[in-house]
C-alpha cells in the first residue's frame, strides 16, 4: 500500500500538482473483470437473464415516446439481424457510458490530477480529471466518444460528471447490443468505490432532455481478478472476418476472405 | 497443456464461459438454439484478434471435404481460460460443437470440443437450445 501511494505521487510528480494537493488516494490497483453479462441495466432486463444480441431482448429505461420509438425500432432490426455494432469496424471506441459494459478485462489508473479507466476490449481510455477543473464551455466542446469527464474525490468515493457525448446522433455510439441508446445530450453523474477488498461499484445516474423523462439509475460491479491475470492488447483489426454490409448485416469471411454467407434472396 | 486447461477451466466457472462467446459483432447469423457437432481434423487455428478461428476440414454426407470456419472468443478471453496458440495444430483430430449459420453455410460459432485424447474445453456438454 505503501508503495502503492508513493507511485502515485511519482506519477503526478511532473505536474507539481502533488506538492500542491496532498491526497490519500484508495489503491484499485490490479486487473477487474464487469460482473454480468453485457446487458446494461441487468435490473430492467426483460426477459430475465436476457442477453444482448438475443432477439426482443430488452431493458427499460424511462424514455419518452420519441425514443422508446427509437429503441423499438432498434430492437426489431436486432430481430433481423441488422443492428449492427458499432465498434464491428475495428478502432471505434466503445464511447462512454458503455465503456462502463464491455467483456474482457479492466484496469483503474489513478493518480492525484487525473484517473483513467481503461479496457481491454477497446480501444478505450476514459479520463477523468480530478484536478478541479470545469467541464469546457458549451461554445469550446463537440461530442466524441468518451466525453469530457472531471470529478473529485469524496473520501474513497470517486465522483465525476461526464458530458458532450456523441450518443446515437449519428449512430456512433449504443449503450448495448439490444439497440439501447440515448442522445447527444446526456448527462451522466458516476460514483465509484470499492465495496470490498476485490468489488468496485459505480452508480451511475444518467440524465438526457432529449430521451428520458426522468433521471435513470444504473449499477455496475467490478470483481477483482487473481494478481497473476495480465492484459493484453487487443487489435482489433488484425484479423477482423466481420465486415457490415451497407444494408447493416454482419458477415463471415472465409480463410480466403470472401464471404461464406449464401446471398440473401 | 491440456490439463492445465481443464484445470482453469473449472476455476474460472461460468463467469469466464459466459463472457466467451461475447465478440466485437453481432452474432445474428448464428443459430444459438442449436448445437451441431463437427468431426475432422485441424486445416489451421487463427489466435488473433478480435477472434480466434478454427478452420476444420470435414467430411460432408457425400464423402466430400469441406472446409467449416468455426468463430471463437478472443485470444485474450480465452488464455484466461487456459487456451494456447497450440490448442489447436494442423492435422490434429477433432469434435467440434458449433452454433451453426443461420443460412446453412460451412461456419458456426465455437460451443465446446473434444480433442484427440479425450480432452473436452469450452462448454462440450451445451445442450441443444440452452444457453
Amino acid at each position: 500500500m505503501q508503495f502503492a501511494l508513493i507511485s502515485v505521487f511519482l506519477l503526478a510528480a511532473g505536474t507539481g500538482y502533488a506538492q500542491q494537493h496532498a491526497v490519500t488516494l484508495p489503491d484499485w490497483s490490479g486487473v477487474w473483470q464487469m460482473v454480468g453479462p453485457t446487458i446494461f441495466d441487468g435490473a430492467s432486463v426483460e426477459p430475465k437473464n436476457g442477453r444482448a444480441g438475443d432477439a426482443g431482448v430488452r431493458e427499460r429505461p424511462p424514455y419518452n415516446a420519441e425514443w422508446e420509438a427509437i429503441y423499438q425500432k432498434n430492437i426489431e432490426a436486432v430481430k433481423k439481424g441488422l443492428f449492427p455494432d458499432p465498434i464491428t469496424n475495428c478502432g471505434i471506441p466503445h464511447g462512454f457510458p458503455r465503456v462502463m459494459n464491455v467483456p474482457d478485462v479492466y484496469e483503474f489508473a489513478i493518480t492525484p490530477p487525473q484517473v483513467w479507466i481503461l479496457t481491454e476490449n477497446g480501444p478505450n481510455i476514459q479520463r477523468i480529471y480530478t484536478d478541479g477543473r470545469d467541464h469546457l464551455k458549451a461554445e469550446d466542446r463537440w461530442g466524441t466518444y468518451s466525453g469530457d469527464s472531471t470529478g473529485r474525490w469524496e473520501g474513497d468515493t470517486l465522483v465525476f460528471d461526464t458530458v458532450a457525448l456523441k450518443g446515437w446522433s449519428e449512430k456512433d455510439t449504443i449503450l448495448d447490443r439490444t439497440g439501447l441508446v440515448l442522445s447527444d445530450q446526456m448527462h451522466v453523474v458516476t460514483r465509484m468505490r470499492k465495496i470490498d477488498a476485490n468489488t468496485l461499484e459505480a452508480q451511475m445516474t444518467l440524465e438526457d432532455p432529449k430521451a428520458l423523462t426522468k433521471p435513470w439509475n444504473v449499477t455496475k460491479r467490478y470483481r477483482k481478478l487473481p494478481p497473476s491475470t495480465r492484459a493484453y492488447d487487443y487489435a482489433c483489426g488484425e484479423n477482423n472476418r466481420n465486415p457490415v454490409t451497407e444494408d447493416g448485416r454482419t458477415l463471415t469471411l472465409g480463410s480466403d476472405g470472401k464471404p461464406i454467407d449464401r446471398p440473401v434472396k | 497443456m491440456k490439463r492445465t486447461i481443464a484445470a482453469i477451466i473449472i476455476i474460472s466457472g461460468v463467469c469466464f464461459v459466459a463472457q466467451s462467446a461475447l465478440g466485437h459483432h453481432s452474432a445474428a447469423m448464428f443459430d444459438n438454439q442449436k448445437v451441431k457437432e463437427l468431426t475432422g481434423t485441424i486445416k489451421e487455428f487463427q489466435w488473433k484478434n478480435p477472434h480466434v478461428w478454427i478452420q476444420v476440414y470435414v467430411q460432408n454426407g457425400n464423402g466430400v471435404k469441406e472446409e467449416w470456419s468455426v468463430e471463437g472468443g478472443g485470444p485474450n478471453s480465452l488464455s484466461r481460460q487456459g487456451w494456447r496458440p497450440t490448442t489447436f495444430k494442423p492435422g490434429d483430430a477433432v469434435s467440434i460443437r458449433v452454433n451453426p449459420m443461420k443460412d446453412g453455410s460451412a461456419g458456426g460459432q465455437f460451443v465446446g470440443a473434444k480433442l484427440a485424447d479425450g480432452t473436452t474445453i469450452g462448454n462440450w456438454d451445451r445442450a441443444e437450445g440452452a444457453q
